[in-house]
């Protein structure tokens, strides 16, 4: 690989844990404008001939998601039950353990959050029972930083396309990728609704782009890493551009484990297993998470001290709270003729009416509707519950239709309930003895009411799309998440906060956190362009604050 | 069995397959999964050949009443079913390799599923040597264990992973699905987008 080496013991600038969405982007930002920065990651470094179209591979034996083996984890739904651990498959907080992390198997469904999303609390009001906030920073103050996510890590889409979109300062910079049947369909019953669909924007080249290829539509986005380096992973830009410059080095297969304070309260580095598990130590001047908002989490709760007991920067006591999974619900049809979905990107169009709350409803959420399908054909042939077939000559039938099917799915909020958390297991530990992820969920009863009202609008869509046939997907609570948000929330408050609003601990000066830990509110299930747009922002900051010597 | 047993049980078992909100909306959670050990990742170890292989790891007899529950999950008949696409070997294959970890729980099921059959069919020697129509007649009153959601599982996966892993034999899942494993394709991928005309922009309305 190129870039870097640092010596070790070397202090550099900054250490940046997690070399994912936001981990990428920082690393970039930072080592562009001049500093020195190390990048850790505990999972491999893999390239694009490495990545397979092997769906056991990927969706049944963690081909490149984190595991069991390395890293356990318990589950219970509420605070009261004794937690268990999950033996096999994905696990509560799922996530790619690979260098580029989640940016390299996310489906790259690219919506920016809209203005209500950050403050939402004044316009709705309260709701008891949850830590509903409004963010510490607006839509304007990202919307340079989302711009920057179009054409920096590379968005295709249609400006001005849909009439609820928030405004921005400059167009995409590639267009929409091509139109799928399943897209033509759901445009064809949603505009039959009176509804708004468009062209999804998604981090996918639909054209070469600063020195990638092309989708090749081999339809292998969702839980894959891209082959074609078309879908625009921190793996294949940001980490090669913060290599580039001459002062970032990638250290792979290094797991963080401890991040260490001096007696003034500063952090002085990091420490971490490397490839064979021997232990050392990273000294740094200001050290950076970005490891997800799990690993983040437990980061800070492992991390604890005689200054710190209750861990790292948890004055608040809200590292690992407010954890959202976001909600979702859909429903299948089948139609006369073949639209043979299994081909090119999962999304092509969406649609945002029903994006906002309403009160007449009766509840609090909302969302966004999409075209798509499980694409691969296990995942779709073991689709069960709601009213699908689960055997015999009625599910055969439904497997010869794979052809001829599509799926429109709702994504959609999730409440910050306090109860729901990442935090440490009492008794389980990992494969390096360290203490493990415990995490606890149960949905909010509006979250559910949410799912389910969405579910209704894409049977209502497909219907009059023409489907000749529509099953209804189960609506169930999550009991895992691959959306790991809220687990140190930003404000303004230290007490009802853990990050401020340039994502710095209230608690340690040099200490910053940026990744899906830092929404205060879930957005409607998209969260990886909003987690970039805050890493630009973030790193902007940093990088200020650095330079004025105001770290 | 107490309601936090009661709820690992659940947990463990839901575990398997998981819904992660949107990125497997749907509900693909095997609800009846038995607990299993982490899966052992032989995968790269696995054989090329898709030669149907002798079995590894189950005795002629289970084979043969696994294969025969497979084949009513999917029938044979004018496309290709479970028997066709050798789901079964894939089965034998992967509870001896990556999926070792949950074999002594299926096993369990299996015996507990021959055991009932036996029990409500005196005189008939297995499962499998029973008529389909008995075979189906009795799953439907059998279809919710363990055991039953296991096999299904199973069976999708060893008729729909690739060749490789022993099933889908010469493709024949695949072919039943009409999926095509091919690294590039261009549009138009389907009928509805053929005959696209293009993107209508909205009038010049905005909403909140």
């Amino acid at each position: 690989m190129s870039g870097r080496k640092f010596k070790s013991n070397e202090t550099v600038d900054f250490v940046v844990v997690g070399s994912g969405a936001a981990g990428g982007v920082i690393a970039r930002e930072l080592s562009r404008a001049g500093f020195s920065v190390l990048v850790f990651e505990q999972g491999p470094r893999l390239s694009a001939t490495d990545f397979e179209h092997d769906e056991l591979k990927y969706f049944f034996l963690n081909g490149i998601t984190n595991d069991a083996k390395h890293g356990p984890q318990t589950f219970r739904k509420l605070p009261t039950e004794t937690a268990h651990p999950v033996f096999g498959g994905f696990l509560p907080a799922t996530y790619a353990r690979i260098v580029g992390g989640s940016s390299t198997h996310y489906t790259a469904n690219f919506w920016r959050f809209h203005e209500i999303d950050f403050n939402e609390k004044s316009v709705l009001g309260s709701i008891p029972g949850t830590g509903f906030a409004d963010w510490p920073i607006t839509y304007q103050d990202l919307e340079p930083y989302y711009t920057m996510v179009d054409w920096e890590v590379g968005v295709s889409g249609l400006a001005g396309a849909s009439p609820f979109d928030p405004p921005r300062s400059k167009p995409y910079p590639m267009p929409p990728l091509p139109v799928k049947s399943s897209g033509v369909l759901l445009e064809r019953g949603a505009r039959k609704l009176g509804l708004h669909p468009f062209p999804a924007p998604m981090a996918i080249a639909s054209q070469a782009y600063r020195g990638r290829g092309p989708c090749v539509h081999c339809g292998f986005c969702m839980g894959f890493g891209c082959e074609a380096r078309a879908k625009s992973s921190s793996l294949y830009n940001m980490i090669p551009e913060a290599e580039a410059t001459g002062r970032c080095e990638i250290r792979a297969q290094s797991y963080v484990f401890r991040v260490e304070v001096n007696a003034q309260g500063r952090t002085t580095g990091v420490h971490y297993f490397d490839a064979d598990k021997k232990e050392h130590f990273q000294p740094a001047r200001t050290v950076v998470l970005s490891a997800n908002g799990a690993e983040t989490a437990r980061l800070l709760l492992n991390s604890t001290s005689n200054r710190f007991a209750q861990g790292l920067a948890n004055s608040s006591g809200l590292v690992g709270k407010y954890l959202m999974f976001n909600q979702g619900s859909g429903a299948q049809g089948i139609f006369e003729h073949e639209l043979n979905e299994y081909k090119s990107v999962q999304v092509t169009r969406i649609l945002h009416d029903y994006y906002n709350s309403d009160p007449k409803r009766g509840f609090y959420g909302g969302g966004g509707i999409d075209a798509r399908i499980n694409p691969q054909p296990a995942l779709w042939a073991l689709a069960s519950g709601g009213d699908l077939p689960r055997w015999g000559s009625e599910f055969k039938a439904r497997l010869e239709a794979f052809p001829r099917a599509m799926a429109s799915t709702g994504h959609t909020t999730s409440l910050p309930v306090e109860a729901n958390s990442v935090s440490i297991d009492p008794t389980l530990k990992d494969a390096w003895g360290i203490p493990a992820i415990r995490v606890t969920y149960k949905d909010h009863p509006d979250d559910m009411a949410t799912a389910r009202f969405f579910q209704d609008r894409s049977y209502e869509i497909l219907e009059a799309a023409g489907a000749q046939k529509i099953w209804r997907d189960a609506v169930e609570e999550n009991v895992a998440g691959v959306h790991l948000l809220g687990t140190a929330r930003m404000g303004n408050d230290p007490k009802t906060s853990v990050v401020d609003k340039f994502h710095r601990t209230h608690d340690v000066p040099n200490l910053f956190l940026c990744d899906g830990s830092s929404f205060v509110t879930s957005g409607r299930g998209q969260p990886t362009m909003t987690i970039q747009a805050l890493a630009f922002r973030a790193a902007d900051h940093i990088g200020q604050f650095a330079k004025r010597n105001e770290i | 069995m107490n309601s936090s047993d009661g709820n690992q049980d659940d947990n463990s078992r839901r575990s398997f397959l998981l819904s992660g909100g949107s990125w497997l909306t749907g509900a693909w959670i095997a609800s009846q999964w038995p607990s299993i050990a982490a899966a052992a990742h032989h995968a790269e170890q696995m054989p090329l050949d898709t030669k149907p292989a002798a079995l590894q790891f189950l005795s002629a007899a289970n084979a043969a009443d696994i294969e025969a529950v497979c084949a009513q999950i999917v029938p044979s008949g004018a496309t290709p079913g479970a028997r066709e696409a050798h789901a079964v070997h894939f089965i034998d294959k992967s509870l001896s390799t990556y999926f070792a970890g949950m074999a002594p729980d299926y096993l369990k099921g299996l015996a507990e599923f021959q055991a009932q059959f036996r029990s409500a069919n005196q005189g008939v020697a297995s499962f499998a040597a029973t008529s389909p129509d008995a075979q189906e007649a009795f799953l439907k009153a059998h279809d919710r264990t363990p055991f039953f959601e296991t096999t299904r599982m199973l069976t999708v996966l060893g008729m729909f992973s690739s060749p490789k892993y022993g099933g889908n034999y010469q493709g024949q899942g695949w072919k039943l699905l009409g999926f095509v494993d091919q690294h590039a394709f261009a549009p138009p991928f389907g009928y509805y987008d053929a005959e696209y005309k293009g993107f209508v922009p909205y009038a010049a309305e905005k909403h909140a």
